[in-house]
Parts: structure tokens; sequence; C-alpha cells
């Protein structure tokens, strides 16, 4: 190559990989380099308590479609444990990955318009995480719609705590006000319930902090 | 005299050229590509090392959310056992990559390995890392570049001749842009999203390290259980300010280090790079911890490599016989 010719080159290549960065696009291997750049809006802060122990034993409580009920860990989907985490901590919740929930989040007008034009709507509002996750666990046990095997139950438990921006501040975190936190999935609805059965309103997932 | 547009377009290209194709000697690509492959070799370990708890002949998980070239091909479930392959395969292309054993083809089928590991390890829950990127940048450059005619078996056996400076010269200088950049963009990135609300207080550091510090709980003893220094920080705002604060000087004054020759400011500035990711790592357990090795595109390796040898006992000895 000339001289010339690598200019042209090297003019291309940051023109698309620059250009990435000013139009927010973050499809491997471009980015704008995003990752930990989005702060949780509201007053207050949640934080999941996980336990590595139960979550590796017990995992997902499940119930087959005839009644059965069973325990589902990642042993049993083949997955490596940071992924199962983030099925029971994240996804039974219905808390999408980082790239959608940050994908559409203060968006200059040109950037809005080619992300509908050319790639639809927000995933947040095109996705239910929890039903995705029910669905891939009958699809990876290998259970049909009609099977009476297929799991129609999935029950994941973990401890939330919430902070207040101000607790934040002030550094003052010991007491962690966790209240328990299980999200019920059925093929119907996925549901998030305390321990006595009510059902949690108040856990808005973008204040979610991960 | 205000200069004339001829003279100002002219002193544009000059400084262009100076800035891409007059910074390294012709050897030095060469020996960084062999260098940058021994550590591609294990940052690839690195990457993917969680895949590997998996059983080659247990299910095959079915992704919940496939990244977006596989969602194209209809790669919708894990196969295990491919996974050990494509790996064999990506490890034997990186070494060949080092060696300069059919260099480019190694570069291409380094490319759609990587793409493949990246695809069956982020589609399982569909968090899209960020750790191949710059890689694969650098990567592009090397197959475009003639990092294969020298300090490689391809040369020697095909009998190349030397490269000029300014063939070696400006694929370095493309690689630093992008890895210098790469922390310009992520400080950027946090002010399109969150504003300096991202650093007030402890700010959205503060909210990693209680995150990660307590994802797998706290022990019967009331600690937590995983990463506890993490955990005791989060409790001094002010301290995670401080640091969120040096990230904001880093990130921001990063590409300064792209039009300096001194070597002491270079070396200052990839040692700060370095503890960022160290501490990232030890703290929040962001898996870059290895990414430093990135930074030989800073370096005439040659010159590394010629120092290296004359320390190694049997290269002395060859030397003397």
């Amino acid at each position: 190559m000339t001289k010339k010719r690598v200019k042209v080159f090297l003019l291309v290549l940051f023109a698309v990989y620059f250009g990435a960065v000013f139009l927010r696009v973050d499809y491997f291997p471009l980015s704008w380099v995003p990752m930990y750049g989005q702060r949780q809006t509201g007053e207050h802060v949640h934080i999941v308590i996980g336990d590595k122990t139960a979550r590796a034993k017990t995992g997902f409580i499940a119930e087959r479609a005839n009644g059965e009920r069973i325990n589902i860990t990642r042993h049993d989907l083949n997955v490596p444990g940071t992924h199962f985490r983030r099925f029971f901590h994240q996804r039974a919740y219905n808390r999408g990955p980082p790239q959608h929930r940050r994908e559409r989040e203060q968006l200059m007008p040109f950037n809005k318009w080619w992300y509908d034009t050319l790639i639809g709507p927000d995933p947040l509002l095109t996705h239910n995480y929890a039903l995705e996750l029910l669905d891939s666990v009958n699809k990876t046990l290998g259970y049909s719609e009609n099977d009476p095997m297929r799991i129609v139950r999935l029950e994941a438990k973990v401890k939330v705590a919430s902070y207040s921006k101000q607790e934040l501040a002030d550094g003052d975190i010991a007491d962690p006000h966790a209240k328990t936190a299980i999200a019920i999935i059925t093929p119907e609805q996925a549901k998030v319930v305390s321990e006595d059965g009510t059902e949690i309103r108040d856990l808005d997932n973008a204040s979610f902090a991960e | 005299m205000p200069a004339s547009p001829n003279k100002s377009g002219s002193r544009i290209q000059s400084s262009i050229d100076r800035f891409f194709f007059d910074w390294f000697p012709a050897e030095a690509l060469g020996a960084v590509r062999f260098y940058f492959g021994i550590g591609l070799f294990i940052y690839m370990n690195i990457q993917y090392a969680h895949l590997f708890t998996l059983d080659p002949s247990g299910a095959q998980f079915h992704f919940m959310l496939p990244i977006w070239y596989f969602g194209l091909l209809g790669i919708d479930h894990i196969t295990p056992w491919t996974i050990y392959a494509a790996h064999a395969v990506l490890l034997a292309s990186c070494v060949l990559f080092t060696l300069g054993k059919w260099t480019k083809p190694a570069i291409i089928v380094l490319l759609i390995s990587m793409a493949y590991m990246k695809g069956m390890r982020d589609s399982i829950a569909g968090d899209v890392h960020h750790r191949e990127i710059p890689i694969v940048f650098c990567l592009i450059v090397f197959l475009v570049s003639k990092c294969d005619r020298m300090f490689s078996m391809d040369a020697k056996r095909k009998g190349w001749g030397a490269i000029e400076d300014w063939e070696a010269s400006w694929p370095l200088r493309a690689m630093q842009v992008y890895i210098v950049m790469f922390y310009f963009w992520a400080l950027v990135a946090k002010l399109r999203l969150s504003g300096l609300d991202w650093f007030e207080g402890g700010g959205r550091i503060q909210e990693v390290l209680l995150s990660r510090a307590v994802r797998d709980g706290f022990t019967s003893d009331g600690h937590v259980a995983g990463l506890s220094l993490a955990y005791q920080l989060a409790h001094h705002p002010s301290l995670v300010f401080l640091l969120g604060s040096l990230v904001f000087l880093f990130e921001l004054l990063s590409p300064l280090v792209l039009f300096t020759r001194d070597k002491r400011l270079i070396i200052l500035f990839l040692i700060g790079a370095t503890a960022f990711h160290l501490s990232n790592y030890f703290l929040m357990n962001v898996q870059f911890f290895f990414y430093p090795f990135v930074f030989v595109v800073f370096f005439n390796m040659a010159v590394f490599h010629r120092w290296i040898k004359g320390r190694l006992p049997l290269a002395r000895q060859a030397a003397l016989n």
C-alpha cells in the first residue's frame, strides 16, 4: 500500500469506529464504550443480596406440568455459574442485560430516529425476560409445549436491599433494609412477591445497581 | 501574514505524516505482533475460561438473547463440544499469528473463532461484553499491515526483505489511537448517559462496589462472601469520589499520550492504566485485568526482544559458541 492508500484506509476505519461512537452503536465489534456509564435513576438504589451456596445447591425451585417439584441448578442447564447468577438475580425478575437498559437512554433526536427506524422498538418494551427464561429452560431440557414434564413454574428467591441516595452519600450502608423478593414465573405471567405472598410492586427495575 | 491555504494544507498533511508514519522503525511491527500474540493467547484463555465449566456431553442451552450475528445465522443454542473445538482453533491460530506462520490466514481464523466463542459466552444471558472490541480493531490493522514481513517464519521462508519504517509505524499508531480513545470515549459515554451525576457522592462506582460485594451474600459471621475490600470501600463515599475523580482525569487526559515521545510519560500513563484495570478487577471483578498486554503497541518491542535474549542463558551460551 502507498501512503495515500494507507491514509484512505485509516480514514475509513476511524470513520466507522468513531462514527459508531457518535451514533451510539453498541453491536460487536463496534461500540461507543458505555460499559458502566449508566447510573441508576430514582430516589432509591436497589441491590440484590445473593446467596451463592443456595443458588448453587438449590437453584430454581421448579414445578412440572404433572405437579412434580424439582430443583434446577446450573448443572441441569449446563451454563457457567456467572450466567446462572444473571438468570437468578436479573432475568427472573424481568431485568434485561445492560445493553437493553441503556440502549434508548438519553438519545439525541438523530440517534433516536435511526434506532427507531432501523432497529425497531425499545427492547425493554418488547422483551419479557422472565418468560423468555422459562422458554429457554424448557427448550434446553427438551420439553415441548404439551409435554407433562415441561416446567410450568420457576421460583427464585433473593434479598433486595434498598438504600436512599442520601444513605449512600453518607456511607450509611451498614443496615441494608433488606427484604425477601421471590420471583415466580409461570407461562401466563411473571411476578415478584414477598414471603407472605403479597405482590411487590415498588422494585423499579431502573433503580437496580449491578 | 496568514498562511496560504496551500501552505496550511501541506502543514496538516505533514503533521498527519509525522503522527502516523514517523514514529517507529521497521523492526517494531513484527516484534509487537510477536508479543501481542503471546499476550492474546493468555487473554483468550481468561476470557472464555467460564465456558470450560460446561459438560461437553451435557444439555444444550437455548440462548436467551443470541448476539446479533448468531441471530442472523440461526444459531440458537450451545453445542458444548464445539466450544472446545473452536477454542483449540482459536489458540492454534493465535500461535501461528505469534510465530508469523501463515500470518494473514491465521488472523482471519482468529477473528472468526473469537466471534464464535464470544457469541457462545454472551448469548447465554444476553450480556454482551466489551473486552474483545479493541482486540478486533488491532487484529484488523495487523491484517492490513505488513506485520508478517519481519520477525516471522513467513519472512524467513520466503526470504522477504525489510519493510520501510513508515510501513511499520502507521499500524502501531492506529492501534494506539483506538486503545487510548477507548478510555476517552468511556468518559464521554458516562457524561452522555448520566452526566456528572455519575461521579456525585460515591457515584456509580460506589453502587457497583456494593452490588458486586454482596451478590454472593454474607457468611454466617456477617462478613460479605465475595469482595470484602469493595464492601469496606463502599462505606467511604469520599474516598470513592476521589477514586472517581482520578478516573475522570485519567480518561479525560488519556489522548495526550498520543502526542508525546517521552518514554517516561508514556510509561507513567500505562502504569496508571494498568493500575486502573487491576483495581477494577480486585474491587469489582471486571475481567479486563490482563488487557494491559495490548500496551506492547506503545513500544519498539524489538529492543526489548534483544534485551531479553541477551539475558537468556541458552541464547548467551549460543552467542559465546
